[in-house]
């Protein structure tokens, strides 16, 4: 057994207080439009959301991470790209959370230095920064963290969908395995993406996200 | 070379020497990373001098905005400046003569806007990108403003043709005082056909730093990619079922929630999918981005027009813009 398979476990564990369950990041702006409203709908959404913002912006953040580029660097990058408020939001709230949890349980000098920035306002604390640092610390080769980032990422919003739309559990466990592809192409597409391509956004994705902040009656918090 | 804008039709052969390519600023992937990571496949453009290079240098005198520095080469330039409206901010119209933008084609414009001085700045039509076999056009841009200093930048729409591949880089600075205002339409583009989507890249890239007494930070960076061989573009996700998009990017110390819960109320009126946040804020200033999509280059150019008529009253007590073409 690798030495990191069990931390990771409890990493990617969506029972993990990070507070995913608040967050829709745009979809629930699709359910109040009635765009996504069964399982087949929101997993159009779902693969949009894995291969456009979950590949541009976190996958290609986290790879640059283990690349060596300055964690400072990328949270700047992160709280400029994320134009949607919410979503920003959602990010450094998940982050911080992350960032405490892994104080606790995974210390390192590498979390230490990042919470420290953080906690000097010089870093905002970006949800898949703050893993991609910790993975890395615990030695988690690159393929493995970003790939259990990215499938942590898509069962608490599978979960949350279930809740909202609402979905059966067995129509979450099927989302969940048919997303198992568009993980796997979203890990091996980040290996080829260049610093150009960080943070490019799909305009319908960003729109909801926007349009979320004017929603009357919402669930969640992006 | 430092004429008046009285003397803005200057032959381009004029002798003086090409402005330096704009530093298009530290990456920190540069090197071997950038190697291992091709951005799309295609041939560098930038190998090439550039076809068309502008830099316009705007500076306050004696309450008028005037053009204190400007250079032309190639396939760009200005027509003479006029002045709107009696608020002394000068417009000038960028013209590309040869009308359309080819493979390999690199266009360098450079523009500053001096502390206190007012510069409008639109296209004399549509920014055409014919096909660009094996490589792609670029434009890289520069702009940097002073205290105080006003940009309203108000190109024509975007048309990429069949197998066109085009980047647009523009890189701003402002200073917390600056007052920034960019709205941009691109249209599906137009194949022989009449199929949309069919070119193969495009890229608009604008990466917006604030300068403050502390250094430069970066304020928000508005990356747009869209590659219709790599996927469906069209639908949900992406763009939602319709054909047009336009941005409108703000940058200004007077940007807050309020200004925002207004733009929003007034996209309502338009046929048009819209949406808008504040950035974050750097040094007292904040940036705003609205995107809409629409099914046409008509009712995105009223919506985005709307929202800048509402600054340009309520911030600078200017009419709405009503550009007639030169």
């Amino acid at each position: 057994m690798a030495s990191y398979q069990l931390a990771l476990q409890q990493l990617t564990d969506s029972a993990l207080p990070t507070g995913a369950f608040a967050h829709s990041l745009g979809f629930e702006t699709y359910i109040d439009r009635g765009l996504v409203h069964d399982e087949a709908s929101f997993g159009t959404w779902l693969a949009a959301f894995v291969g456009q913002q979950l590949t541009y912006s976190d996958g290609l953040g986290f790879r640059f991470l283990y690349e060596g580029v300055s964690v400072g660097e990328l949270d700047a990058h992160l709280s400029a790209q994320l134009l949607p408020r919410q979503l920003r939001e959602a990010s450094t709230k998940m982050g911080g959370r992350l960032i405490e949890i892994g104080t606790e349980v995974f210390r390192s000098a590498e979390l230490e230095a990042y919470r420290t920035l953080v906690t000097t306002g010089r870093a905002a604390g970006h949800q898949p920064l703050a893993f991609a640092v910790v993975a890395r610390s615990l030695g988690v080769p690159f393929e493995e963290a970003l790939a259990g980032y990215l499938f942590a990422a898509v069962t608490s919003l599978t979960q949350n969908a279930v809740r909202a739309i609402p979905l059966g559990q067995n129509s979450g466990q099927r989302l969940l395995r048919e997303a198992h592809d568009d993980v796997a192409a979203a890990v091996e597409h980040v290996r080829h993406l260049g610093w150009d391509d960080f943070g490019a956004v799909s305009p319908g994705l960003e729109i909801s996200q926007m349009r979320h902040e004017w929603q009357r009656a919402r669930m969640f918090m992006s | 070379m430092s004429t008046t804008a009285t003397a803005a039709e200057l032959s381009p052969a004029d002798g003086s020497p090409p402005a330096a390519p704009p530093d298009l600023g530290p990456c920190p992937l540069r090197g071997a990373r950038h190697a291992a990571a091709p951005k799309s496949g295609f041939a560098a453009s930038s190998s090439n001098s550039p076809r068309g290079e502008l830099s316009l240098r705007v500076a306050l005198r004696a309450g008028r905005s005037v053009a204190v520095q400007q250079f032309h080469q190639g396939a760009l330039r200005v027509l003479r400046p006029h002045y709107l409206d009696g608020s002394g901010q000068v417009c000038y119209v960028m013209v590309n003569p040869g009308g359309a933008y080819l493979g390999a084609d690199l266009y360098v414009v450079d523009v500053e806007v001096e502390d206190g001085a007012s510069l409008l700045l639109t296209t004399q039509s549509a920014t055409k990108i014919y096909r660009t076999p094996e490589s792609f056009a670029e434009q890289r841009m520069t702009i940097r403003l002073g205290e105080g200093a006003e940009l309203e930048l108000a190109p024509d729409q975007l048309i990429a043709y069949r197998e066109a591949s085009y980047r647009q880089n523009t890189r701003i600075t402002v200073r917390p005082t600056s007052s920034l205002v960019m709205a941009e339409v691109i249209t599906p583009g137009w194949s022989p056909d009449g199929a949309s989507f069919k070119y193969r890249e495009l890229r608009l890239r604008n990466e917006i730093q604030v300068e403050g007494d502390d250094g430069a930070a970066l304020l928000a960076l508005d990356n747009l990619l869209i590659r219709p061989p790599l996927g469906d573009v069209t639908g949900l996700g992406f763009m939602e079922g319709y054909s047009h998009l336009g941005s409108l990017v703000v940058v200004d110390p007077r940007v807050d929630q309020a200004l925002a819960d207004q733009l929003h109320r007034l996209t309502a009126g338009y046929d048009a999918y819209s949406g808008l946040s504040l950035s974050r804020s750097i040094a007292g200033t904040t940036g705003l981005v609205l995107r809409s999509l629409s099914n046409s280059t008509e009712e995105l150019n009223r919506l985005l027009g709307a929202c800048t008529g509402l600054l340009r009253e309520s911030w600078y007590g200017r009419a709405p813009l009503n550009l007639r073409k030169y």
